[in-house]
């Protein structure tokens, strides 16, 4: 019997070494079924194509923007007449409040507008709801990436999200804070209506503006220099009459290391004084400017404002974790240190790749002269190349560089709040652009092109020449092999998605499968606890068949000795 | 002696507060709605709905202060009364715009349909009803005036808010006329909006008013016939989730909705921990000749322990130290 066990064991032990052997074979490749990932349409389906063609609305012409997602024709209209002279129903088309954005009294008498009233409101993107564990009202910078912001938003009429059943911001809340732009000599009111929990300022940066008015006190935002900060339900006139023209640049001064960061903050362009220089007072989104200033147009066939940003998770968090003002006060306040934080997040307008593509392509055709307005409202300095282009810096901080001086680059380096504005000359000629194609622009500190630490994300976008537009609006790539479906996927941003799944058939660099045996250790372990149990039963039946083993023992003996008898015998 | 007079006062003020509390919600009921339905009365022209209106106020305030809403009396409506006298706006006054001086632009939006009503300055009234039955009506039960004031002041009864309505529910008969008075008494945009009424009587089941501050906006619907409770919040980003919330219960009610400040708790809840906030009283000790000591205690306490631990173990070890040169003196 004994015997038999013992045989029996190691009969297993055996089969169990060679089962060790089998699972040595390395797991399979598991592909995502792209079926299983929730795919967004790569243009937004809610946008109209009608939007992208040349158009006149209410006696104002608004430029072609061939791009999938252009701004919205009538927000333009309204921009550049105003919400008091826009016809009700393109009002009605905008959103906008009736008395967003008011322009009166032809003052110099050269046939445009020079007293300005901008209404600005304070809008909460992606917070906390104390009903329902999700955000609102929300605002994806990319597939399924929505961080905890504040904008300056033009004021509005109605809801904050699209409709009673959605979560999704109105339109009109979005980032970046708007582009303003404003002519010199326009007496310009910036009327603050802070619809915000926390108390809000603005900082006119770079705007010629007096430091204290006699009938809004101060002017410079600064709640330790000029004024107090101003509270939830308060109302500031921020009143200025530039002398300047330049690209500018306003925000919240209060909290400013946190605010500033949360999306308090937009670009001001002063342009300069021509007749009949109706302005798109407002460019929501910033990016294409549709209906550009006199000036720009007798230098330029084209201008895009160009609106860099940056944000820290750990900070836009904060809104998320509570809906409490006096809990989220004290953790942006007192307990979040910027000295310990990293950036997570890169926009360009307000958006990461891939939806720039979407919206702040610069779409060019040759030999054009193409105006950009850079502005880098992030923490930390950037530095944007343009593939294929070498530009020229014309104006540093809204200053124009002595046009003998002014030099041509491919990386443009921007301190924090700086401003540039660039000449883009399409002109093929291995300098100024190496040729038609859809060359890349992006920040080249290589976390730029990241969103969350994921690329393709970022700020990145490109300068797209039309040859290379698809009719969609979207860049030509197929013709070269490229998808680009899987970045309009929120499961890439949520790094569950293999980068490189897709470049071979068999998904040479996939995603591994799980360990289907045993892992090597787990084997070794198991083998040597078989072992153990082995000894141990030898052990055992050596000790209680010890009678047994010592009686034959004896007999084996005496068998011996017997033999060894015989043998003397 | 003190320690007697404290809690008494202690017990009394416990007291008032339950009771307030209790009464509270006994005052939405239908005795308030009427106080201010009778002060209103017959007033269509708006100049005289201006004059009622500013004494409705009053009157409104008193009748919920006899019934124990104390806060309300603690708040002076005298000046924002004076600019939505100037300004009111309802439906009748509508067409003629008497405020075209503001802007000195002579161009002056009125966007009409049928239920959607904006003047120039974006103050909107939609889906209003001044005499569509609910199908569920053979005739209008009562009319009912209620002034709904909107603003961050309203908010600090209720710690953890930033904006609120002067109250959180309003009760009203099935089948009533309800002309709502919206009284938004902050510098910014506020809104009145109700939620799930009939889709064929209110589009979208909505009714909504909606002022820039300080400014009053009226409007007027006819609730259906049967127990429900609606939800009334300002939709403005955050608004809402930060206290501008409220209900109309019509006769029972339906379920309460949540998350109305001192009405409902919220579905989803912070959490809380105490801090580490300087004190008086810190202060206090440090004060004046005590410091001196009681820094040297302070600073000295964990020493202090530390000798105290020392000499318990020495006199315990006593006997253990007499025993050694004992022995060695045997040893000797």
């Amino acid at each position: 019997m004994p015997i038999r066990i013992v045989i029996a064991l190691l009969i297993f032990s055996l089969l169990s070494s060679a089962a060790v052997q089998a699972s040595l074979k390395l797991p399979e490749t598991v592909k995502v079924d792209p079926a299983a990932l929730t795919a967004e349409p790569m243009c937004d389906p809610k946008i109209s194509p009608a939007w992208r063609e040349a158009q006149e609305i209410d006696g104002v012409k608004i430029a072609a923007s061939p791009g999938c997602s252009p701004d919205n024709p009538a927000w333009i209209a309204a921009a550049v007449k105003g919400t008091n002279h826009v016809s009700m129903d393109t009002l009605m088309k905008t959103g906008l409040s009736p008395d967003a954005i008011i322009k009166t009294d032809d003052l110099d008498g050269d046939g445009d507008p020079d007293r300005i009233i901008i209404k600005l409101e304070i809008m909460e993107l992606n917070g906390k709801s104390p009903d329902f564990p999700g955000l609102v009202p929300t605002f994806d910078i990319a597939p399924g990436v929505q961080p905890g912001a504040w904008v300056f938003a033009p004021k509005t009429s109605g809801m904050s999200t699209e409709n009673f059943e959605s979560v999704r911001a109105n339109p009109l809340l979005r980032l970046p804070s708007p582009v303003i732009r404003v002519e010199v000599g326009d007496i310009v009111q910036i009327v603050l209506e802070n619809t915000h929990y926390f108390p809000h300022s603005i900082h006119l940066h770079g705007v010629d503006h007096p430091f204290s008015h006699g009938d809004h006190a101060g002017q410079d935002g600064v709640p330790q220099t000029s004024e107090v900060e101003l509270m939830p339900g308060g109302r500031r006139v921020y009143e200025f009459q530039a002398r300047q023209p330049g690209t500018m640049f306003y925000h919240c001064h209060v909290q400013t290391h946190t605010h500033l960061a949360m999306g308090l903050a937009g670009m001001i362009v002063v342009e300069e004084n021509r007749p009949n220089n109706w302005l798109q007072t407002l460019n929501i989104g910033a990016g294409h400017v549709r209906h550009s200033s006199v000036a720009v147009r007798e230098n330029f066939d084209q201008e895009y404002d160009l609106h860099y940003h940056a944000m820290d998770k750990e900070l836009s968090d904060i809104i998320q974790k509570y809906n409490d003002p006096r809990l989220i006060a004290r953790d942006m306040n007192q307990r979040y240190d910027i000295t310990d934080s990293t950036e997570d997040y890169y926009t360009l307008n307000g958006l990461s790749y891939p939806y720039t593509l979407r919206e702040s392509l610069i779409i060019v055709e040759p030999d054009q002269k193409i105006k950009l307005r850079l502005l880098n409202s992030g923490g930390e300095s950037i530095a944007v190349h343009t593939h294929g282009h070498h530009a020229t810096i014309t104006h540093y901080d809204g200053v124009e560089h002595n046009p003998v001086a002014q030099i041509m680059r491919d990386v443009f380096d921007m301190a924090p709040a700086q401003r540039l504005d660039l000449k883009l000359e399409t002109v093929n000629d291995g300098k100024h652009s190496y040729g038609e194609g859809d060359w890349l622009i992006h920040d080249h500190r290589e976390k730029g092109i990241t969103t969350n630490g994921m690329a393709e994300g970022g700020s990145m976008s490109s300068i797209v020449y039309k040859s290379y537009l698809h009719d969609s609006g979207l860049p030509k790539v197929n013709h070269f092999g490229i998808d680009l479906n899987k970045f309009f996927t929120k499961e890439y941003y949520e790094r569950r998605l293999p980068v490189w799944q897709d470049l071979d058939e068999w998904s040479s660099l996939g995603s591994p499968g799980g360990q289907t045996g045993l892992s090597a250790q787990e084997q070794t372990s198991l083998l040597n606890g078989v072992i153990g149990l082995l000894i141990g039963l030898v052990i055992y039946l050596i000790f209680a068949k010890r009678e047994q083993i010592k009686q034959s023992a004896i007999a084996a003996v005496s068998r011996l000795k017997g033999a060894k008898g015989s043998n003397q015998k | 002696m003190i320690k007697t007079t404290t809690i008494t006062f202690l017990l009394a003020g416990i007291l008032a507060v339950s009771s307030n509390a209790i009464a509270q919600q006994k005052t939405n009921g239908g005795a308030h709605d009427h106080s201010d339905h009778s002060g209103h009365g017959v007033n269509q022209a708006p100049a005289a709905a201006e004059k009622q209106q500013t004494e409705d106020h009053s009157g409104h305030d008193h009748s919920s202060n006899d019934q124990s809403a104390l806060d309300h009396s603690a708040h002076d409506h005298s000046d924002t009364h004076d600019i939505s006298a100037e300004q009111h706006i309802d439906h009748s006054a509508h067409d003629t715009s008497a405020q075209s001086a503001e802007h000195g632009d002579g161009h002056h939006h009125h966007h009409m349909d049928h239920d959607h009503i904006m003047d120039h300055e974006g103050t909107m009234i939609m889906g209003q009803n001044l005499d569509k039955l609910p199908s569920s009506c053979k005739s209008i039960s009562e009319e009912v005036e209620i002034t709904v004031r909107a603003g961050r002041k309203y908010s600090a009864k209720f710690p953890g808010t930033a904006f609120a309505f002067d109250q959180q529910q309003w009760h009203v008969k099935p089948c009533s006329k309800v002309t709502w008075h919206f009284v938004n008494e902050d510098n910014i945009r506020h809104q009145f909006m109700m939620h799930g009424l009939p889709k064929y009587l209110y589009k979208y089941g909505m009714f909504h008013l909606e002022v820039t501050g300080p400014k009053t906006v009226t409007g007027t619907i006819i609730v259906p016939g049967s127990d429900d409770t609606f939800l009334v919040h300002c939709d403005i980003s955050h608004h809402m989730e930060k206290g501008m919330k409220a209900q109309l219960v019509v006769g029972k009610g339906a379920e309460n909705i949540p998350s109305i400040p001192g009405v409902t708790p919220y579905n989803i809840n912070d959490t809380y921990e105490a801090e580490n906030l300087p004190k008086v009283s810190d202060k206090a000790e440090q004060s004046a000749m005590v410091r001196q000591i009681t820094s040297f205690t302070n600073n000295n306490f964990q020493n202090y322990g530390m000798m105290l631990i020392g000499a318990l173990i020495g006199l315990l070890c006593i006997p253990l130290l007499k025993k050694i040169p004992l022995r060695t003196k045997k040893a000797d």
